[in-house]
């Protein structure tokens, strides 16, 4: 880790100003992501400005029709909130699935969306919900928030408070895998809404996560796991690593989907 | 005075270590600090062989906190020597490993830093003193290496094929040993006759130790005494200290290495590592303390690795199954330069495996590429043979009609032929290994599984089932020490020159002395890793430490009951031969003389000195643990995945002193022998000679959730090698764990006609072969008839 301050503001508006007038700065939530960059050197920021204990930034709580939670909410906490449980039961779950232990009591929801790793969990739930991103200056839907690996629409200081994700669906993930970092290797979020279904992928698309309109369409003519079974992403488009071929990534993907479109109302994860 | 409660060997005493342990009162090598340490950091090659143009130091130099930079050219101006590795290992029993041509192989020198050239990415070729750990960091971006950048060659097979790029001038061929074993022309000729023969050739997949803690090191140099102290957790003190005094040229009187609590070993740590010489030889230019702790990265990139065997085997047969003959072509990877030749060489040994083949031929190969030193790791040389005979064994069952079990059961080693001489000359000394492997078969339900495999496709999986059988040596440096004292507070202090990292020496080796000394198990502590205390040690490998310690311990303790008696009597004023040692009293019998053994230290002491006795033994005879292992794979076609569903094992350990630590050994020896099968490979990508899997984003490990509860038994056929009758217990459950894994997983493929796959069996690989089918082994069969 390079030398650098460590500051931790009151309330939002605070960290914006130190984030204004540090030179390099960075935010940190749960530092689950940060921290190993900063140990391996691979990030210099010179001031570290705190957000996880931001009052702006905490509670689940419904709106409405919306279930909004506080970007500086830990992983932990969504999986075991009684609102998320019972509004949106496989974000609770693909919350519950992240990580190990250690990563779910520090991690926290806006620290993974501001991220977008594209193996990463949340931005499936973001992106196949139509979720909205909450910031400090507006707010930015999800078709329009996530831009490729770890890209968003972030601009340059803006600080994610809060997802409102909509409650009026009916939704499923089912996640496979990499067997060495246990991060998603192929993981399909599925929404079905009275008059739409949304589909998100995550961990197999080399530009991160992504819609797959295919599968929306065919679910929404027959919402079952056979609908699936002529469809595939397209090859070109998957990660291809160690780890999983493009082809064996396409290949997952369809399996996957079709396993979270038979387990709707929980999210199912192998191994 | 002491009461005789129980006898302590064979007891499941639970380990008086751990409380200390989970408490964190361990002595780990980091815990240690120094007033005034200086840390250090270092600068390692980006490339896997480059030429060292020249290191510029100058800035690094100048940078905050910096105090010292040294380079390879500063280490030959101090006349540092390479680190003495003594790779080719020399007991009577082990094989002859040669040049090619015959002599003695060149090793390619260790110096702690290279003048020039690098020969792995990961190499130090420089080491930053500053006075935190980030300004030794900021030093060390600032050195400036200029490369010339080298072709580099990673696998060993490319590594002889002609035209590859030399690691070392002087082996332009990079194949540095090159040996011939065992009875070729009889092997022809039994080949010649077979009905059958059934080749095969595998790649033992390379992987690293990983453990917990990662190595560090902390030297100290007193200007006044002119003596080196280095902290440093290894396999053994003892070898560090011998090693290292010889690096820096000083009298090993000079050097002090403590070596406590070491959290994970495997292997990894026996040999010398570059860094603990360089903190030496810093901490002396200093006149400060100098401190090294690896990060995770460096541990991945830089612990010695291990396995890394491309095997060839050939297999003759009749038409009964009978075997006839057995050919091998072996070809060790052991990296840019060898630190150790020991999988190589006790390989070499077992190609036989658990039966009795009559011929056997064997080329024996070690190779330098541009990777990371490969060394001994948990079970050196033996999984890699048992992987190859008891997988060569199936794909002959399988291609020739037989069954795999059938064909194991006419050909093993059968106890009447014991102590039985295997082909290439190892000498089993016992074993019932038909007993194992029926016994393995029953507990693993056997029996059951046709019922659980149609379960398990009726929900679309595969169930596969896998066997292996195994013997292995266990041979080891020959030479411990034990010293024992009594002491009139009632404790009973040992010192024993081997290292444990996680094995439960000061609860097992406190049973034996315990039990000698008739003694409760609690009053005896051992005392370790202190070179100043324990002078004499082979350290912790190739299972010998409970055999090697046990048999000393229980020679010291003797010549220690011996002492008592003499003082006992003097005591007592009776001749010598009639007092006698009862329930951990001397008496003379038809009085009422008694005395235990601490008063008697406390009354003697004063003109005998303290009740002490210390024995040094020597023991070449390499002893043979073997035994049987199965296990059962769920595989969902779908998606590749392989579950471990069952996995039973019983292992000989010949005599067992502790079996709660065994059963403890056995598991993590299981899970360490899966992970290799399942998920773990330093994976080096070829075109550029980079390490991929350099953390655990992509170095897959055997975790608690992935493995099923083990079903395990303890077979003790007592070895006629050694007194306590003990072989080993800390390698049975990684040695056969490759094979039975494989087995079982191409056993549940068997309707997509794949007959082989290589390690590590991840999603992919197994996906990948019921998709395209892929997966036969180059070789073929031959059949006459
Ligand atoms: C061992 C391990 C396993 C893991 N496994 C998984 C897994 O299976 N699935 C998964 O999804 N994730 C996994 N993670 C990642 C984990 O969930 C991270 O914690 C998470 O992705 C980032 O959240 P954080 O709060 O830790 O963010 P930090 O690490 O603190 O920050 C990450 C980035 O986001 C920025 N940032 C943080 N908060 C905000 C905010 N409110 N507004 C704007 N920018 C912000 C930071 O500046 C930084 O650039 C794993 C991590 C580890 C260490």
């Amino acid at each position: 880790m390079y030398e650098l301050r460590y500051r931790r503001p009151a309330d939002l508006a605070e960290a914006a100003s130190l984030f204004e007038a540090a030179e390099d700065p960075a935010y940190i939530s749960g530092g689950h992501t940060l921290l190993p960059t900063l140990k391996g050197r691979l990030a210099a920021p010179d001031a570290l400005i705190d957000l996880r204990r931001l009052p702006e930034l905490k509670g689940i709580r419904r709106e409405g029709d919306r279930l909004v939670v506080g970007a500086g909410e830990v992983h932990r906490d969504v999986a075991a909130s009684p609102d998320v449980r019972e509004a949106l039961p496989a974000l609770a779950g693909l919350a519950g699935s992240i990580g190990d232990v250690h990563v779910r009591n520090h991690g926290t929801i806006g620290g993974s969306v501001a991220n977008n790793d594209p193996a990463a969990d949340y931005p499936a739930a973001v992106l196949g919900l139509g979720a909205v991103v909450r910031t400090n200056r507006r707010e930015i839907a999800a078709d329009d928030y996530f831009q490729g690996l770890f890209t968003t629409a972030l601009e340059e200081g803006e600080i994610v408070v809060a997802l409102s994700f909509p409650t009026g669906a009916e939704c499923g993930y089912a996640k496979f895998r990499n067997p060495a970092s246990r991060y998603a290797m192929a993981a399909v979020f599925v929404a079905r809404f009275a008059d739409a279904v949304r589909v998100a992928v995550t961990g197999a698309g080399n530009d991160g996560v992504f819609r797959w309109t295919a599968a929306e369409k065919a679910l929404a003519t027959s919402f079952s796991p056979e609908a699936l079974a002529d469809l595939s992403v397209a090859e070109a488009d998957m990660i291809d690593d160690l780890h999983g071929s493009a082809e064996y990534r396409r290949h997952l993907v369809s399996v996957i989907a079709e396993r979270a479109v038979a387990n709707m109302g929980r999210a199912v994860v192998t191994p | 005075m002491t009461e005789k409660l129980f006898r302590h060997i064979g007891k499941p005493v639970e380990r008086k270590e751990d409380a200390r342990l989970v408490t964190g009162k361990g002595r780990f090598s980091d815990d240690f600090r120094l007033a005034g340490q200086a840390h250090a950091a270092i600068v390692r090659s980006p490339h896997p062989h480059a030429r060292i143009r020249g290191i510029e130091t100058a800035e690094a130099l100048s940078s905050p906190g910096v105090l010292l930079v040294l380079t390879g050219r500063d280490c030959l101006d101090d006349g540092l020597e390479p680190i003495p590795h003594n790779p080719v290992p020399s007991t009577k029993y082990d094989m002859k490993l040669t040049a090619p041509g015959g002599g003695v192989p060149f090793i390619g020198p260790h110096h702690l830093l290279p003048d020039d050239k690098v020969r792995h990415v990961g190499e130090a070729v420089a080491i930053v003193v500053a006075e935190t750990q980030a300004q030794a960091l900021d030093g060390a971006e600032r050195v400036l290496v200029d490369y010339e950048i080298l072709p580099h060659v990673i696998h060993s097979e490319d590594a002889i094929a002609a035209g590859a790029p030399a690691v070392w001038d002087e082996v332009p061929e990079n194949a540095f040993v090159d040996t011939r074993f065992g009875d070729w022309k009889g092997t022809e000729r039994a080949f010649e006759q077979a009905t059958h023969v059934v080749s095969a050739k595998f790649h033992v997949n390379r992987v690293t130790a990983v453990p917990l803690e990662p190595r560090s090191a902390l030297a100290s140099f007193d200007v006044e005494t002119g003596r080196y102290v280095l902290y440093a957790g290894s396999g053994g003190a003892v070898r560090q200290k011998r090693e290292l005094s010889s690096v820096l040229g000083i009298d090993p009187s000079r050097l002090r290495v403590l070596s406590y609590d070491v959290g994970g070993n495997f292997g990894a740590r026996n040999r010398v590592y570059v860094e603990f010489g360089l903190v030496l030889w810093a901490s002396q230019k200093l006149g400060r303390p100098v401190k090294y702790t690896a990060t995770r990265s460096e541990a991945f990139l830089t612990d010695y690795q291990g396995r890394d065997l491309v095997t060839t085997v050939e297999l003759a047969l009749d038409e009964d199954g009978r075997f006839l003959a057995l050919r091998a072509d072996n070809i060790s990877n052991v990296g840019a330069r060898c630190v150790s030749l020991s999988p190589l060489s006790k390989g070499s040994g077992l190609i036989t495996g658990s039966y009795d083949i009559p011929v056997a031929a064997l080329r024996a190969r070690a190779v330098f590429t541009n990777t990371m030193c490969t060394q001994a790791y948990r079970s050196s040389g033996r999984p890699e043979v048992t992987y190859a005979i008891e997988r060569l064994i199936e794909i002959a069952a399988r291609r020739l009609g037989f069954d795999p079990l059938e064909l194991r059961l006419r050909n093993l080693v059968p106890p009447e032929a014991m102590p039985y001489r295997n082909a290439v000359g190892s000498i089993y000394d016992s074993g019932e290994y038909e007993k194992n492997m029926d016994r393995a078969l029953v507990i693993a339900d056997w029996a059951g599984f046709e019922a659980r495999r149609q379960a398990a496709a009726e929900r679309g999986k595969l169930l596969g089932r896998g066997f292996a059988n195994y013997v292995e040596s266990s041979i080891g440096t020959p030479k411990e020490r034990a010293e024992i004292t009594v002491k009139p507070d009632g404790t009973i202090e040992v010192v024993i020159g081997t290292q444990p990292s996680g094995q439960g020496h000061e609860t097992s080796f406190a049973q034996v002395v315990a039990e000698m000394l008739d003694a409760p198990v609690e009053n005896v502590t051992i005392v370790l890793g202190d070179t100043d205390v324990v002078s004499v040690g082979g350290g912790s490998h190739s299972g010998r430490s409970m055999r090697h310690a046990g048999t000393v311990m229980a020679m010291a303790s003797a010549d220690l009951v011996a002492e008592a008696r003499r003082r006992a009597a003097e005591l007592f004023d009776a001749p010598e031969e009639d007092v006698s040692f009862e329930g951990g009293r001397l008496v003379l019998p038809g009085t009422n003389h008694a005395v235990d053994l601490f008063e008697l230290a406390r009354l003697t002491e004063r003109d005998h000195g303290p009740l002490f006795a210390a024995r040094t033994n020597e023991m070449h005879t390499p002893v043979f643990p073997n035994g049987a292992a199965a296990c059962e794979v769920e595989i969902d076609p779908k998606t590749g995945l392989v579950e471990i569903t069952r996995y039973a094992s019983v292992d000989d350990v010949g005599r067992c002193i502790n079996p709660l630590i065994v059963h403890g050994q056995t598991h993590g020896g299981i899970a360490q022998g899966v992970g290799q099968a399942m998920w773990e490979e330093c994976h080096v990508e070829p075109s550029s000679g980079q390490p991929v899997s350099g953390s655990f984003m992509d170095y897959g490990m055997p975790r608690s959730d992935n493995m099923p509860s083990f079903i395990c038994e303890i077979a003790e056929v007592i070895s006629p090698t050694n007194p306590l009758g003990i072989k080993a217990g800390g390698e049975g459950g990684t040695t056969p764990a490759l094979a039975v894994v494989t087995n079982a997983v191409i056993d549940a493929l068997r309707d997509t006609g794949v007959e082989d796959l290589p390690m590590p069996l991840t999603p992919l690989t197994v996906w990948k072969a019921i998709r395209h089918g892929a997966g036969h082994t180059d070789e073929d069969t031959r059949t006459t008839s």
